[in-house]
């Protein structure tokens, strides 16, 4: 895709249009267009920019690629200012192989909105510009790909209603297996909860969906898969593809009317949740949507309070932290919750430094985990995988090792995928998976 | 000299008036019609009670910098504090209070001494300030990088109108009578001599500059901060 196209004149209006229409566009663009004070505060609290010191990588550096373009052709008001900037009125076809670039090496984490003296989150500026090349048919292969993919199938991986159907009969024997007695995995039955992970977690990480299956079953709770919408992740969130986004929750809020539930639980995937919760759910559907959006962590919290579960933390007595994926801690809120599950099931719980909503961001975020070439980034000078090693990750891994554990819980299916790399790549002695991993083994079920 | 004093003093001060009135409205009622989706920056706050406790101690204390970068956060605090104390004894210029200080039993002088200690001080502590936010800008290379034309030249517009100021307080010792007759006079629309003092008359000028450019500029970020804010703390 991205290698062989030519960015055409066409092309470059387009852009330059999108950066003129900011100026009616949402109200964050619009300030942060024109508040950010340059004060350099969030080039010390991004991960990214504290690993890799350079002017790219500054995050009001890489906000000034747009805003530097939106001054020149804003209103008068703002053309004033660029006037004094001096800015030269055109965007080369190279500008925007620089942009893909760029906009692909901040993670979204939202990190440097906690430090900004006025709150400027440019995760907001990046998504404007990945929304800008996606729109230019230029976003990285693997993002397209995984989108086009989900649209024919509904799922990030491709799976068809017999390859997920073989799944959850694999996870149910392998249950019956360790603990003794059948645990169900409930599919297309009407019930009171959908529960809704990341697809990769049926394949890539199995634990954690054992664990979240085993939850249901201790705590009692009626509850269902879809085999239409068993993938809370989406990647609209990442390209900036509104409309894909919109799509992909819309089986999610399909299936839950067809199931007639009453909660919508997204399990162990920050951006499924972030969408489902606070982006898609009722302010695509209405606020009278007919189900409670929430959360696996939120409900097993809940169950842990009133005495329901059975947990016995000596079955994992190495030392674990927890990572708190951004999109929990930092954009949903979901902070507390899994850290009493952790110390409930573990008996040497260590918290990282910084932790909860000011914790670095994995390095993988913003879709960037599930990339490992060039992806068809022309000015790429590293593959993504190389990148996420040693910059991207760079933070991530000094605060692992400082808190000494052997096993590191982080509940997001990108997190996860990135911590895995990142600790085999530095040859880490550090096992990386979900808080319902640790859920499943110190659980004592009634047999 | 004359007919620069007559358009300082007499001409644009209307023209900033209505520049900056205009100008400030715009950008308040398009930040204000902008359409905004939920971006809750958590944890957020309970009530609308609570965000907005949050978005004054933010003004108030700059906790964010507190938390994200110390040094800048010392300088830029004594920095917008020093101006608050100037702002407020600027009110002196324009007009004088001798019910209050009747109240305080504060005489003639002891005004003086307060406005002299307080106002020098401040106005030397400004003057570091400034320069640090300058110093800042050109050594620290994370700051340097991301530095415009309109960063450098704001701090030398607001660097002006410290040192004029400054000027007045130590050197020519400026009268506030002349200008609190100047400034009734430009009020209620009559011609009156306009004071001489090149020093009033540059910092008046640089003045007027800065606040017709207040709607253009990076000093959007103060009405802009209670805009900002508001979007991440909201629940
Ligand atoms: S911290 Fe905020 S105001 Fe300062 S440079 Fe970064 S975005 Fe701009
Ligand atoms: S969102 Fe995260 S990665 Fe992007 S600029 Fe902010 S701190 Fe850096
Ligand atoms: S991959 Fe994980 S840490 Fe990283 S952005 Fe997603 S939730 Fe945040």
């Amino acid at each position: 895709m991205s290698e062989e196209s030519v960015i055409s004149q066409t092309d470059i209006e387009k852009a330059i249009n999108s950066v003129k229409a900011i100026k009616d566009g949402p109200r964050a663009l619009q300030l942060y267009m024109d508040i950010c004070a340059k004060c350099g505060t969030c080039a010390e609290q991004c991960h990214v920019s504290r690993a890799n010191p350079q002017r790219r990588t500054n995050p009001a550096a890489r906000s000034d690629l747009i805003r530097k373009l939106y001054k020149q052709n804003g209103s008068i008001l703002t053309k004033i200012r660029g006037l004094f900037n001096g800015q030269s009125n055109n965007l080369s076809p190279e500008d925007i192989e620089t942009w893909v670039r760029d906009f692909y090496e901040c993670s979204g984490c939202r990190r440097c909105a906690k430090f900004c003296p006025f709150g400027i989150d440019n995760s907001v500026i990046t998504r404007k510009g990945r929304a800008i090349v996606h729109a230019l048919g230029m976003s990285p292969k693997m993002m397209a790909q995984t989108q086009e993919m989900s649209d024919k199938f509904g799922n990030d991986e491709g799976q068809t209603y017999a390859s997920f159907m073989n799944a959850v009969e694999f996870l149910e024997s392998e249950l019956q297996e360790e603990h003794g007695i059948p645990i169900k995995i409930p599919v297309d039955q009407e019930a009171d909860i959908l529960f809704v992970p990341a697809s990769a977690d049926l394949v890539s990480f199995p634990e954690t969906q054992m664990g979240c299956a085993t939850f249901f079953h201790a705590a009692g709770l009626s509850w269902t898969m879809s085999s239409e919408a068993f993938d809370g992740a989406n990647f609209g969130l990442f390209t900036g593809d509104d409309a894909h986004m919109k799509r992909k929750n819309k089986l999610l809020h399909d299936a839950c009317l067809k199931l007639k539930v009453k909660k919508l639980v997204i399990g162990e995937c920050g951006h499924a949740y972030r969408i489902a919760k606070r982006i898609g759910g009722a302010f695509y559907w209405g606020g009278d949507i007919p189900y409670e959006i929430t959360n696996i962590f939120i409900i097993a919290a809940e169950e842990l309070a009133r005495g329901k579960l059975r947990l016995d933390p000596n079955k994992n007595p190495e030392p674990v932290t927890y990572h708190d994926p951004c999109n929990f801690a930092r954009s949903t809120g979901v902070i507390e919750e899994p850290r009493v599950l952790l110390r409930a099931c573990t008996t040497d719980f260590r918290e990282m430094t910084p932790n909860r909503d000011y914790n670095w961001c994995c390095g993988g975020g913003g879709g960037l985990a599930v990339m490992d070439s060039k992806e068809g980034v022309k000015k790429n000078e590293v593959t993504f995988l190389d990148y996420r090693m040693n910059v991207g990750g760079k933070m991530k891994l000094n605060q692992v090792k400082e808190t000494g554990a052997k096993y590191l819980a982080a509940p997001c299916a990108n997190c996860k995928r990135q911590l895995m790399q990142l600790m085999d790549y530095h040859k880490m002695d550090v096992r990386v998976g979900g808080v319902f991993d640790l859920f499943d083994k110190a659980v004592i079920l009634d047999k | 000299m004359g007919g620069i004093k007559i358009f300082i003093g007499e001409i644009l001060p209307y023209i900033t008036l209505i520049v900056f009135l205009s100008g400030i409205t715009h950008k308040i009622l398009k930040w204000t019609k902008a359409a905004q989706g939920k971006m809750t920056l958590y944890p957020a706050a309970s009530t609308p009670g609570d965000k907005w406790k949050r978005i004054v101690k933010e003004i108030f204390i700059f906790e964010n910098l507190f938390k994200g970068n110390k040094p800048l956060w010392a300088g830029t605090w004594v920095f917008h504090v020093s101006i608050a104390l100037i702002l407020i004894g600027h009110v002196r210029v324009v007009t004088d209070f001798p019910l209050l200080w009747q109240v305080l039993r504060m005489g003639k002088e002891d005004v003086d001494t307060l406005s002299t200690t307080l106002g020098g001080a401040a106005g030397l502590v400004i003057f570091i300030m400034g320069i640090y936010l300058l110093v800042r800008r050109l050594a620290v290379q994370r700051v340097r990088e991301i530095s415009d034309k309109d960063d450098y030249l704001t701090l030398a517009l607001i660097l002006g109108i410290i040192i004029t100021g400054d000027i007045m307080r130590f050197v020519t010792h400026f009268d506030l009578a002349q200008s609190r007759e100047y400034f009734v006079a430009l009020f209620t629309f009559k011609s009156v001599a306009v004071p001489g003092d090149p020093a009033f008359l540059l910092h008046f000028f640089l003045g007027q500059l800065l606040i017709i450019y207040i709607p253009f500029g990076k000093f959007l970020h103060i009405p802009g901060t209670f805009y900002s804010k508001s979007i991440i703390y909201q629940e």
